[in-house]
């Protein structure tokens, strides 16, 4: 089990960010995803795994300096 | 201590008028040269057309200068305000000040925008705006105290020379043991010999028991500051509560800052812990895109960025309570404790350093190929301390290094100085000459537009490759991103009133990540409601940040999630809790339209403002070398096979440096159009007729000018 954005979600082994935007069927277009206090961007998406019991915050905007 | 002396030239007491709904009706204005000290009305007009803060520093610096004042002649008026919600201790982010002049880079109309307690200081000392002109031969201190109500002109010496140690002391000297009511504005040495000098505004920490520091950074207001013989402004006030701005609903006010900080203290820890770590999380996030400026803004990313970024620095900052404003749950304004700098005035001693935020690090490390934090802190700390700005120092000493590396420049020129990129103590060196107005720092000092001159017309540098590799538009030097793939930041930087910095439009992950607006229209469209956005937090005396920085959690399911229109509608009812003034999210930005065509028409008064002043060296649009463009050739290759259906089969790269650019320049030029149609502007860039009369900035001098440029 992750939590994302303080709900339970489940968590399947070599979860990667983008299969967890997939599983939760959001459309919105992330940019910057946390991942137990790790900032991934968007280009890291398909590498990065997402380890069990992982805090994930969805960014919704990322809005310069 | 130092040994000082301050001696009162002048007393002008005053009665302090009550605040009444965010306004002291009324603004002062100095004549430094004569000792004319005067109080004037501010209109009913005035308030309903300039709103405040920005709006009134344009207002009367209209008013003070001749379309051929430069920037040091004495009529050039420095002028600083905060807003009518200005000094609001509950709503996060409302203790902004505003400052304006001619400036020294850009010979036209400058605004900057800075935290502290000054400008709340000045409006609830009876005043809503300060206008300062004249020039003075002696060192002067003007005392703005709003608990004894008298305005003091004092003639000192022996102070301190740099703002880090005078802030501090003149806040002791003049606190009546009391430091937090006092809010010091100062430049600094570096200031006074360059032209890129900024002002420090302060703030007192009471739990640190120390002077903090923000900057009003750019366009070289502390040069103009320091060119009037201004050694400092003190402010003085007392204790601050919702009331002291005596807002037209008090109830309505309290409901409406309770939703807005407590969402901040909710979500920030999710989100950008800004609380935390201030804006440097967008230093690996910007470097990941492509985004983060790198050798003179050359390339977007380097291996190097983790080392200056958010896991770093959240480490090197002092944990506690930053906000530069009272109550502000953002409280972004982070700094560094007991750091020991290597070099300078203050090598070995240790000192607070406020700061660094995104644009330095970019401006002061990865720009100038320096990936050492502590490198960066030694930069941030002398450019507060001298006076000097850090996004024009770093972009500046960028250019100089990648002019030295291409060998436009040589050792004979920098006085020995090897200005490699990554030589940090070479650009420690610079920071230092142009401190002391010495060496080839002088001449960076100088700032780009001027540099480019000297390097072509002294020393036979190329003048196409300076114009290409010099980022300036407008005679001021870019802020802190790469533009190349974003049409619309491009446009962010180049058609900003007073040139390329990103408080006005910041559109680079909305245009290049997330496509939001694929089309010229819809640049445009971004490019009007943007920057109105921006301008209005300016006439309000307020902070942007917590606009869009933190956001809703629901915000990504309405139907324009960029404007955060919950946030708006929110700043809307403050406006009106605190004015009594009626508004909606339209009436926003219908009160920065007015104000924003007036700065463009101010532009044009001052010889600028016009087509050909919105354009942008090419390095902001495209690859100018051919390393560039073969660092990235897949994407460059790609866009001209897939976009502009060019053969590229067998072409050497210098062929495709060259199309690729005909097509941008050809883009950027488009996006100009599509602006300028949005605007209510003819296609030279003026606003026309119509709009400013739609607006109500229809007045007989603004008329005058328009018709003096073909536009009746």
């Amino acid at each position: 089990m992750i939590s994302v954005d303080d709900k339970n979600h489940p968590w399947q082994e070599s979860m990667t960010v983008s299969d967890l935007l997939k599983d939760l069927e959001d459309q919105y277009p992330y940019v910057v995803i946390r991942v137990n206090n790790k900032y991934i961007s968007k280009p890291n998406f398909e590498k990065t795994l997402i380890p069990e019991n992982a805090i994930v915050h969805l960014m919704p905007m990322i809005a310069g300096g | 201590m130092a040994k000082f002396n301050l001696r009162d030239m002048k007393t002008f007491n005053y009665d302090r008028p009550p605040i009444s709904k965010g306004y002291a009706d009324q603004y002062l204005s100095i004549d430094i040269s004569t000792g004319d000290i005067s109080i004037k009305k501010v209109s009913k007009e005035m308030k309903k057309v300039f709103i405040g803060g920005k709006g009134f520093d344009l207002w009367l610096l209209w008013n003070a200068v001749k379309s051929e004042t430069k920037w040091t002649d004495p009529e050039n008026a420095l002028c600083v305000a905060s807003g009518p919600m200005g000094g609001t201790p509950s709503y996060p982010g409302s203790g902004k000040s505003i400052v304006t002049a001619i400036s020294p880079t850009t010979g036209s109309v400058m605004d900057s925008n800075v935290g502290g307690y000054f400008g709340p200081y000045l409006k609830f000392s009876g005043f809503d705006a300060l206008e300062i002109q004249g020039k003075t031969t002696h060192e002067l201190v003007i005392l703005i105290d709003g608990v004894d109500q008298k305005i003091q002109l004092i003639e000192s010496s022996g102070l301190p020379e740099d703002a880090y140690e005078l802030s501090a002391l003149l806040t002791n000297h003049f606190a009546n043991g009391k430091p937090r009511s006092i809010s010091v504005v100062s430049a600094g040495p570096g200031a006074k010999n360059t032209l890129i000098g900024c002002l420090n505004f302060t703030w007192y920490d009471t739990k640190r028991k120390r002077t903090r520091y923000k900057q009003a950074g750019r366009g070289g207001m502390g040069t103009v500051f320091a060119d009037k013989g201004i050694k400092a402004i003190v402010a003085r006030w007392d204790s601050v509560t919702l009331s002291t701005n005596n807002p037209a609903d008090k109830e309505a006010l309290k409901k409406v800052s309770k939703q807005h900080s407590r969402e901040i203290v909710e979500l920030d820890p999710k989100q950008n812990e800004m609380a935390k770590i201030g804006t440097t999380h967008l230093v690996p996030i910007m470097n990941d895109f492509d985004l983060l400026p790198t050798h003179n803004f050359k390339y977007g990313q380097h291996p190097g960025a983790n080392l200056i970024g958010r896991d770093v620095y959240q480490h090197l900052f002092d944990p506690g309570f930053d906000g530069c404003w009272m109550g502000c749950t953002v409280a972004c304004s982070h700094g560094v404790k007991d750091f020991i700098p290597f070099t300078g005035p203050y090598k070995g001693q240790k000192v607070f350093v406020d700061g660094p935020e995104y644009e330095t690090i970019a401006g002061c490390g990865s720009n100038i190929g320096v990936f050492d934090p502590f490198t960066i802190v030694e930069m941030n700390f002398y450019c507060d301390a001298y006076g000097l700005d850090t996004i024009s120092v770093g972009t500046s000493i960028a250019f100089v290094m990648e002019c030295f590396e291409m060998g436009l420049i040589n050792q004979s020129h920098t006085g020995g100085l090897a200005l490699h990129f990554g030589n940090r103590l070479a650009a420690l060196e610079l920071l230092h000459q142009m401190a002391r107005g010495e060496g080839f720092g002088k001449i960076v000092g100088q700032g780009i537009r001027k540099m480019k001159t000297i390097f072509a017309t002294n020393y036979g540098a190329d003048v196409s490759i300076l114009q290409d590799i010099g980022m300036e538009a407008k005679g001021l030097e870019f802020a802190e991103y790469v533009s190349k793939e974003s049409l619309a930041q491009q446009g962010g930087f180049g058609l900003a009133l007073k040139g390329p910095q990103h408080d006005e439009a910041w559109l680079i992950i909305l245009d290049m990540v997330q496509n939001h607006m694929p089309t010229f229209e819809q640049k445009a469209e971004a490019l009007h409601w943007f920057p109105m956005f921006r301008t209005w937090f300016s006439l309000c005396g307020l902070c942007k940040l917590p606009w869009n920085d933190i956001v809703p959690v629901d915000n990504k399911d309405t139907p324009e999630p960029a404007k955060v229109i919950k946030h708006v509608e929110w700043y809307a009812q403050y406006f009106s809790s605190v004015t009594g003034r009626q508004s909606t999210p339209d009436g926003l930005i219908t009160m920065s339209e007015a104000v924003y065509n007036f700065q463009r028409i101010f532009n044009l008064k001052m010889g600028f403002g016009r087509r050909e002043h919105d354009n942008i060296p090419y390095r902001a649009m495209g690859p100018v070398t051919v390393a560039e463009y073969e660092s990235r050739q897949e994407r460059y290759d790609g866009e001209l096979m897939e976009k502009y259906k060019v053969d590229i089969t067998d072409k050497p790269t210098e062929e495709k440096v060259a199309k690729l650019r005909e097509f941008r320049q050809e883009q950027y030029e488009k996006l100009k159009d599509a602006v300028y149609k949005r605007r209510g502007w003819t296609q030279d860039g003026i606003p026309k007729v119509g709009t400013v009369k739609r607006l109500g900035i229809n007045f007989p001098e603004v008329m005058e000018v328009l018709k003096a440029h073909g536009v009746e």
